[in-house]
């Protein structure tokens, strides 16, 4: 495989390529023949449907390559790409991955295919924008993943509000328009005052032309930046990743954008979205802050959130009437996870972050996905209207209890690997709040059975439940490779932990304060 | 691929090594075959939906359509509690009915090869296999491999043995029901991860299988999950078993975080490094016991059980008496080296287990249902198990697993028939009686004298009455018991500022006691159930006849089980007496895996002269006799009146029959206000009142109210123009002049 | 070659452009008094103006590329000017564009409304130009009176009238105030050109001087009311909505560029040692500005007003740039300048798309659904409203616009620290009212009675999709208008830059303590 991918140069083309193709798509699909065809209630060209789903499969494929081409023991920069952009302002298109992005891209790309099928039959106006949206948005999030210049990283984490906008206000619920809104403002506060930090790091870094400076590596190779300000500094990061995650208490726009947003929509920003805060902290708020970020009484604060949230979460989504509702906050629990691994920052418990990071776009994914699967067949959330509808939908019921299990992190499913090295890793830190944290795993469970306890079981009491349609043969086929995947990193993660250990390893020397400043100077410039 | 990997990989060094124990990977993965041929036949019968759900068809022929009389049939029938369901059989049932059981006679066969291997070496180190690396990260290393040692030998025997027997037990119990294969699809995974857990060689591994039994529990006692009751009953199992992993997860990074490993080897290597009857090491043991008490239902989380007999009856013979809720005695057991390091964490054990014991058996006198009398008493046999290992007595504890899930599985399979019959008989006549009550049998001995004669076999073994298999198993518990109350380890330390050694005597007290209950309240079963009138119904007698073989076959394999279990381990005392066979054979076989854990704890005790034991011994069977006969002697099975016009219990008696309310007073101090806190509190204000309507959506309205007023402002006359612009000026001068 | 203004052949050379336009302006007022009105006229007359701002802008390409310079005298021939101008001749082209499609739509057939547009261009090109305040004083009036009449020069509607009124008022009234302080500056300096009063003042040390800061103040106001900062805009909404739609886009964009041109040559020229004296003034001026224009416009309902307010908050982003006096800081406000500009353009040439005659109806409610009917007009309204938003990418060189004044502003010797953070804050609040806009278009559902819009005119969508073609493409290499920004400062802070360094900065009343981290860190960031 490797052989092959040398002599076509992969690592040379690859990352830009992720970046453009959905783009050259989007162009591709807005410039299709309007051949419109009933699609069930709206009149739109079905072509267009498959077109996306076609041209997410390549995009998948092609960055498929990079699971092979990447590795492993190297922990800089790989398949990196350095391209002029706004000289004056000291800007360049960097791009470039570690083991951390190579595995949200992976997921990115995994993710979108399925996306389109999640939304294949839902999506019913407008067919040719909301795809062309779609595209637009991968090619956003990805951005994210890859850049290696903080302008560019910024530039793209903003690119991703507007179409996820667009998405959750034209094609979402009821409450669409106040839900879009809240979302676009919620995150572009903080997002803003992140951006007068990155100029300050910015100018606090000159080229040599006295141009300020953005490449991520040497502003990490900088350390010459005085306390209080850095602290300055971190808060205003913190805060625009924190309220991506979303951490407690920053986490209201959430259940309103997942329930309002379309299933895809959903998905998209359970899967991947929220990954972005989680990673920024990986990527940008610990390196280049570790002193802010490892005062003890700031770790302590975040910590201590993380844990409210794991708990908060899943009481307040035990207590939702609405199963969308409820899922959205089971992701505040999970991300809490996620930030209680990443600031005990012991290997196992980053890691672990990492492997929920993966999980959670999985399960979570599937979840949403499988509501809006039933939400197609009964044009309802709420849970009380549904009961005993295992005996008519038994293979919706069979995904639905297995992907819940995997969410609440049964052994042997992907959710167990992430939830247990992050308390295993956070124990040996912080054992108190581990201790607290584990609990969720009981709450957990107690929420979901008990949803799908009144979805699936109880008695079938209800008449207009006695006749919804079972999965179809694409619900399936969609839901397959999740499955599939729920599975293999239940049993199998180690080749995705060694890929993502060498930059974990990278991430807590730095942190810690050990750079070897040089070695990253050094990567920085390919 | 894998598994060839995986043989290669196999330590070569060791004695077993090429021998067929290198099969030994086959034993879970064939019980996972037959979960997924199963699986997949129950989901075959299901329907494609159409390509595009928004439009869905009402053709007469979808599933819902095909199942929706069957549904009410099942409600009304559910709600009577009992083991009654819809009456179709599956397109595949024939399929299943080989599939299902035939993997577990396979994997039994397959078990019973490699035993045989390992008695032909002489084996001192445990024969492990690594097939992959399954959570490396950085120092730990936590690898997917089985480890086969003379514990999990026993224990798979157990398991697939038993398992065996009641597969095909289950094929006469459940063929005609419309979810036979997802029945067989659940007990075969059931399977699979019961023998992950006992063939694990490290525990994270073990926790797969801890959990995924419980999952299948979950997923087998809410077998017919149309009926809330019975749903309830399954999410509150799994909920309640969560507790117990809660504390499983801790006992391991605690682990992990001071010993660095959580492999059995390593751990039995390094568990010194914890510091003898060191505060860490105990709190480790007590998270562990947590967990155990949580999957073999011990004080405090022993609430799941009882209401786990709403699953099918065959699954509360497996799950629910002979494997899963034992796993726990396996796990202490398993950890020996590491409570036999704290003694106050074994004393711990041997206490709840006590007290367990005797509670449970208290419960169980006023129990109509007849299986949750089993429930109770198997409680209650799981108290003396975990006495049996929390003194440090690890060959008793095991022993009596074994003897236990034979004759508990005995009795639960001969409740199984007598459900079966006599809903066989409502059935047929249409009543919906209530077909698990005792009040609603009697006299079933002329309808099922086969049955009747095996459940007495069951009864006199749990009572204790030599030479069946109880006997033999409990009085070694409660033997050892009284032996190490004289200057062991145990004895010399103190829990909870009481000497060991009374806490000790105590136990032994309390084991007397319980034995005394259980005789008796065994005996009301069988009195209430078989003997005396017959309080069925006129017209349902006629209809109550012995089950078919195919139930009645596998009961009396398990019967003569019952009767020569006890050959197991034969006390010295009685081979001294009567030469009945070679003594403390498992004591033997046991020895390399829990013989280092035993010694540490029973260190120092004294010996006791052979007649004392066989004393106590003779005691022990008096009071067994007595506890016989004062039941014979005090209950008039000929004074009951069925269910439906008996009168309701009064006074402390209905305490008793309500289970003291621990249930009620959980759901009152806990579940209820978690939920009203949770909604009322968290949600509705925390999260929607503050955070998102005060701070949030509050602070988007003061900008607004700010604009309002600015536009206020901007009344279209110039005048104020004018003067706001002045203003402006005045306060532009005044900055720039007065400084 | 460098002009020796002295000599009066070299000085109109040096004003090449401006006269070249007013010269042509002159005689298209002639040719259209020639015939009698129609709308054919109008429409030729517009063309005709057209072309000449066409030719001005060759002119001053040429002048721009032969790369002038001139001795100091009253008015500059640098980059500065250069580049104003041709912003300023953009919107004026666009405007005349627009008005040639309004004017039919309106029934308003007198072609001199073209040529009253180029005259207040000339005036503006002076005011960019000037580099003495008797010349500030005339462009300024040169451009306003010709904006008096151009905004009631709808007949027809009485709301045009009232503005019209209302920005004569209060204009005589504020340029008064421009008037005295022009003359209190001459009293305490003795002079009038820029360059004499910035030497007078450091020689005579004038720093302390209450005369000299009294006129300083005065001319404040006076600037502050032409670009609408707060609490000098309140005339700004009402004439906004009054004045017909293209005259509206003028003065949001040639209008304030122009004025605020002057204000920044006159304060970094003539006042640059006096940074201390006006800072804390413009500093307020400018945080005011973005509070006031932001949370008003935030109950907004009428298009024209909303967007009044929003160009006030804009005033108040590149007061900002003013406020650090720095060379950066004018090259940020260059560049935010013909951002603003686009973006103005665009939006307004949007509404007089969608509008329909007398202007009855300007609710933003009125574009409810227009995505469904009109996709192309709804896009780029929606790419115009990111960009004033500031949005990377889907807004183009909005972002990069704000971007450059934050730059700036924290780069300064003194980092504006609080302003930027100020600034991003109430750029928050502006998304409240730009969404506002783009959700009624794409999200609300179109109400039956609606009527649909006309087919839109030619010019009027080439300003449409040429202002966004330009937001768009120079949002993805902003780098080439960088450049030019860079060359284009006002031709003193080479020499006064240091001089701002040395003087003794008093921390203004807001500073945090984090600033004050912020620039000793800053400060000793310097010496690399």
């Amino acid at each position: 495989m490797n052989a092959f991918l040398e002599s076509i140069g992969y690592n040379s083309w690859v990352l830009p390529a992720l970046l453009l193709i959905p783009l050259v798509g989007a162009v591709l699909i807005l410039l299709l023949p309007s051949r419109d065809e009933p699609i069930g209630g709206g009149v739109e060209n079905p072509v267009i449907r498959q077109v996306a789903f076609w041209l997410f499969m390549i995009e998948f494929v092609v960055s498929l390559g990079l699971w092979w081409s990447y590795n492993p023991a190297d922990n800089g920069w790989q398949a990196a790409i350095d391209m002029a952009w706004i000289p004056t302002w000291g800007v360049r298109f960097t791009l470039g991955i570690d083991g951390i992005a190579l595995m949200m891209v992976l997921l990115t790309t995994f993710i979108m295919p399925l996306a389109v099928l999640g939304s294949w039959t839902s999506i019913r106006t407008k067919v040719r924008s909301y795809y062309a949206l779609l595209l637009i948005l991968t090619s956003g999030m990805l951005g994210v993943f890859l850049a290696r210049d903080l302008f560019l990283f910024y530039v793209m984490w903003e690119v991703m509000l507007v179409p996820m906008y667009f998405i959750i206000g034209i094609w979402g619920g009821e409450r669409r328009i106040y839900a879009s809104l809240k979302f676009f403002i919620y995150t572009m506060l903080p997002s803003l005052l992140m951006l007068v930090a990155i100029i300050y790091l910015g100018l606090h870094v000159r080229t040599a032309s006295g141009a300020p400076d953005f490449s991520y590596d040497h502003l990490l190779a900088v350390s010459s930046i005085p306390e209080r300000t850095a602290l300055w500094l971190f808060a205003a990061f913190f805060l625009a990743f924190a309220v991506k995650v979303p951490m407690f208490p920053f986490h209201t726009w959430l259940p309103d954008a997942h329930v309002e947003a379309p299933t895809a929509g959903s998905v998209i920003l359970a899967s991947i979205m929220l990954k972005m805060g989680t990673f920024g902290f990986l990527r940008f708020a610990l390196p280049l802050f570790p002193g802010a970020a490892m005062n003890p009484t700031v770790r302590m604060v975040i910590l201590v959130l993380a844990v409210i949230g794991i708990i908060y979460g899943a009481l307040v989504a035990m207590v939702q009437p609405d199963f969308k509702k409820l899922v959205a906050y089971s992701s505040v629990s999970h991300l809490g996870f996620v930030m209680l691994g990443i600031f005990a920052l012991t290997l196992q418990s980053v890691q672990g972050a990492l492997m929920i990071m993966i999980n959670h776009g999985i399960s979570t994914g599937a979840l949403f996905l499988l509501v809006g699967m039933i939400y197609e067949r009964r044009h309802t959330r709420l849970i009380d209207a549904y009961g005993g509808i295992a005996r008519v939908v038994p293979l919706f019921a069979a995904m639905l209890t297995f992907v819940s299990l995997s969410s609440i992190g049964l052994p042997g499913t992907n959710g167990f690997v992430g939830e247990f090295l992050v308390l295993l890793g956070a124990f040996k830190t912080y054992p108190v709040l581990a201790l607290i944290a584990t609990t969720g795993v009981i709450f957990a469970a107690a929420y979901l059975l008990w949803a799908i306890q009144r979805i699936l079981f109880n008695p079938l009491d209800k008449r207009e439940n006695t006749h919804i349609p079972d999965l179809n043969r694409r619900e399936l086929a969609l839901l397959v490779p999740l499955v599939a995947v729920i599975i293999w990193l239940g049993v199998y993660p180690a080749p995705v932990l060694r890929r993502m250990e060498a930059s974990s390893q990278l991430l807590i020397t730095r942190v810690e304060g050990r750079t070897d400043v040089a070695r990253v100077s050094e990567a920085g410039r390919p | 691929m894998l598994l060839q990997s995986a043989v290669a990989l196999a330590s070569d060094a060791h004695p077993l090594a090429g021998t067929i124990a290198a099969w030994v990977w086959l034993l879970p993965v064939l019980p996972l075959a037959g979960f997924v041929i199963n699986g997949l036949l129950s989901l075959n019968s299901a329907h494609f939906g159409p390509s595009d759900p928004n439009t869905p068809d009402h053709h007469p022929h979808s599933e819902g359509a095909a199942e929706a009389p069957v549904i009410s049939h099942g409600e009304e029938e559910g709600a009577a509690g009992d083991d009654h369901h819809a009456v179709k059989r599956h397109r595949w049932a024939g399929v299943t009915s080989i599939v299902g059981p035939g993997v577990l006679i396979l994997s039994f066969l397959l078990a019973l090869g490699i035993w045989r291997a390992m008695t032909g070496v002489e084996m001192e180190a445990p024969f492990i296999q690594r097939y992959f690396s399954w959570m490396p990260v950085g120092d730990l290393h936590i690898d997917a491999a089985l480890q086969l040692d003379q514990l999990s030998m026993l224990m798979i025997l157990v398991v697939t043995g038993v398992g065996a027997v009641i597969h095909v037990f289950s094929v006469g119990y459940m063929q005609d029901d419309p979810g036979y294969p997802r029945y067989f699809a659940y007990l075969n995974l059931f399977v699979f991860f019961m023998l992950v857990l006992v063939l694990g060689s490290n525990y994270p591994v073990m926790f797969i299988g801890w959990e995924g039994v419980g999952l299948c529990s979950y997923l087998l006692i809410g077998f017919w999950f149309n009926d809330k009751a019975i749903a309830d009953a399954g999410k509150k199992a799994f909920i309640v078993n969560r507790i117990g992993d809660f504390g499983f997860l801790i006992a391991m990074f605690m682990l992990f975080a001071n010993i660095g490993v959580l492999d059995f080897v390593g751990v039995n290597a390094k568990a010194l490094e914890l510091g003898v009857g060191s505060g860490l090491v105990t709190a480790i043991c007590l998270f562990m016991f947590l967990g155990c008490t949580g999957k073999s239902a011990q004080i405090p989380l022993y609430i799941w059980l009882p209401d786990a007999m709403a699953g099918p009856t065959p699954v509360s013979a497996l799950i629910h008496a002979a494997t899963m809720v034992t796993a726990g005695v396996y796990l202490i057991a398993r950890s020996g080296a590491l409570f036999s390091l704290s003694p106050v964490a074994s004393l711990t054990v041997a206490v709840v287990g006590a007290v367990t014991a005797i509670f449970a058996a208290s419960i169980a006198f006023k129990q109509w249902d007849i299986k949750k009398v089993l429930a109770y008493s198997t409680i209650s046999q799981l108290g003396y198990m975990f006495v049996g290992v929390g003194v440090g007595a690890y060959v008793s504890g095991m022993f009596h697993l074994v003897t236990h899930s034979f004759f508990k599985a005995l009795l639960f399979l001969g409740s199984g028939s007598v459900i079966h019959a006599m809903h066989h008989a409502y059935h047929t006549t249409n009543s919906h009686e209530d077909a698990q009550d005792m009040r609603n049998m009697g006299g079933l001995r002329k309808y099922l004298p086969v049955t009747c004669v095996l459940m007495w076999i069951g009864t006199l073994a749990i009572a204790g009455i030599p030479p069946f298999a109880g006997f033999f198993s409990k009085d070694e518990i409660l033997g050892e018991v009284f032996l190490r109350a004289h200057g062991s380890n145990l004895a010399s330390a103190s829990w909870l500022g009481m000497p060991g050694s009374g806490v000790l005597y105590a136990i032994y007290a309390i084991g007397l006691v319980t034995a005394l209950m259980t005789a008796i309240y065994m005996t009301r079963m069988m009195l209430y159930t078989f003997h005396g009138p017959n309080r069925t119904g006129a017209t349902e007698e006629q209809h109550l006849h012995e089950v078919s073989w195919l139930m009645t076959g596998p009961v009396v394999v398990l019967g003569i089980l019952t009767v020569i279990g006890g050959w197991l381990n034969l006390p010295r005392a009685i081979t001294d007496v009567v030469p009945l066979g070679r003594p403390a054979v498992l004591d033997h076989w046991l020895e390399p895996t829990v013989g280092a854990a035993t010694a540490r704890l029973s260190a120092g005790t004294r010996e006791i002269p052979a007649s004392t034991e066989q004393l106590l011994i003779l005691g022990a069977v008096v009071i067994a006799v007595a506890g016989i006969a004062f039941a014979f002697a005090w209950l008039k099975p000929a004074r009951l009146v069925p269910k439906r016009d008996a009168p309701a219990e009064e006074g402390f008696e209905r305490v008793v029959a309500n289970k003291y309310y621990v249930d009620e007073g959980i759901d009152a101090t806990v579940v209820r206000p978690t939920y009203a806190v949770s909604k009322t509190f968290l949600w509705r204000v925390v999260d929607v009142g503050v955070i998102d309507g005060l701070l949030v959506n509050g602070s988007a309205a003061i900008a607004r109210g700010f604009g309002w007023l600015g536009s206020r402002l901007q009344t279209g006359n110039v005048g104020i123009y004018a003067w706001v612009l002045v203003v402006g000026v005045v306060a532009l001068l005044g900055a720039f002049t007065l400084r | 070659m460098s002009f020796d203004l002295s000599l009066p052949a070299q000085l109109s050379s040096a004003l090449g452009p401006d006269l070249l336009l007013m010269g042509g302006s002159m005689l298209l007022l002639l040719w259209s008094g020639w015939r009698p009105e129609s709308d054919e006229h109008q429409r030729s007359v517009g063309m005709l103006s057209m072309a000449l701002c066409i030719f001005t802008m060759v002119a001053v390409g040429y002048y721009a590329y032969t790369g002038y310079t001139a001795t100091v005298g009253a008015i500059a021939v640098d980059n500065f000017r250069w580049v104003v101008d041709e912003i300023l001749l953009i919107a004026t082209l666009g405007t005349i564009a627009m008005s040639l499609d309004y004017n039919r739509r309106e029934g308003i057939t007198p072609g001199e409304t073209h040529v009253l547009i180029l005259l207040a261009t000339s005036g503006m090109m002076i005011l960019a130009a000037a580099r003495d305040l008797i010349i500030v004083f005339l462009g300024i009036e040169l451009m306003s009176i010709a904006i008096y009449v151009l905004v009631g020069m709808n007949r027809r509607t009485e709301r045009s009238a009232e503005g019209a009124i209302k920005y004569f008022l209060l204009g005589a009234f504020s340029t008064a105030f421009l008037l005295y302080g022009i003359a209190l500056v001459y009293g305490a300096t003795g002079a009038t050109n820029f360059s004499e009063i910035a030497a007078n003042v450091s020689k005579f040390h004038l720093e302390k001087s209450a005369l000299l800061m009294v006129g300083v103040a005065l001319l404040l106001v006076g600037f502050g009311f032409k670009v609408a900062a707060a609490p000098f805009h309140m005339w700004a909404p009402d004439v906004y909505e009054g004045a017909p739609t293209p005259i509206t886009a003028y003065m949001a964009a040639a209008v304030k560029a122009a004025a605020f041109a002057a204000f920044f040559r006159l304060w970094l020229e003539a006042f640059p040692s006096l940074l201390t004296t006006w800072h804390n003034s413009v500093w307020w001026l400018a945080a005011l500005t973005m509070i006031v224009g932001n949370l008003v416009a935030l109950s907004q309902r009428n298009i024209k007003r909303l967007l009044a307010y929003s160009s006030i908050a804009h005033a108040g982003y590149i007061l900002v740039a003013l406020t650090v006096g720095t060379k950066l800081g004018s090259s940020a406000f260059m560049f935010y300048l013909f951002a603003y500009t686009m973006a103005t353009l665009g939006s307004f040439a949007v509404i007089v798309a969608l509008g329909n005659r007398g202007e009855a109806n300007m609710g933003v409610e009125e574009y409810a659904g227009l995505w469904n009917v009109r996709p192309g007009l709804a896009i780029a309204m929606a790419v115009f409203m990111l960009a004033l938003l500031g949005f990377p990418i889907f807004g183009g060189i909005g972002f990069f616009a704000k971007w450059y004044v934050l730059q700036a502003a924290l780069q300064a010797p003194y980092p504006q620290t609080r302003l930027a953070v100020l600034l991003v804050v109430t750029s928050v609040v502006s998304a409240g009212y730009y969404l506002y806009v783009v959700m009624v278009m794409f999200m609300k559902p179109r109400n039956a009675a609606a009527v649909l819009p006309p087919r839109t005119d030619g010019f009027t969508r080439a300003v449409v999709w040429g202002s966004a073609a330009v937001i768009l493409i120079f949002g993805l290499f902003p780098d080439a208008i960088v450049a030019v920004t860079r060359r284009s400062a006002p031709s003193l802070s080479t020499d006064t830059a240091p001089q701002i360094r040395a003087v003794p900065m008093p921390r203004p009343v807001t500073a945090s303590r984090a600033e004050v981290v912020t620039l000793r860190s800053d400060s000793s960031l310097n010496g690399r």
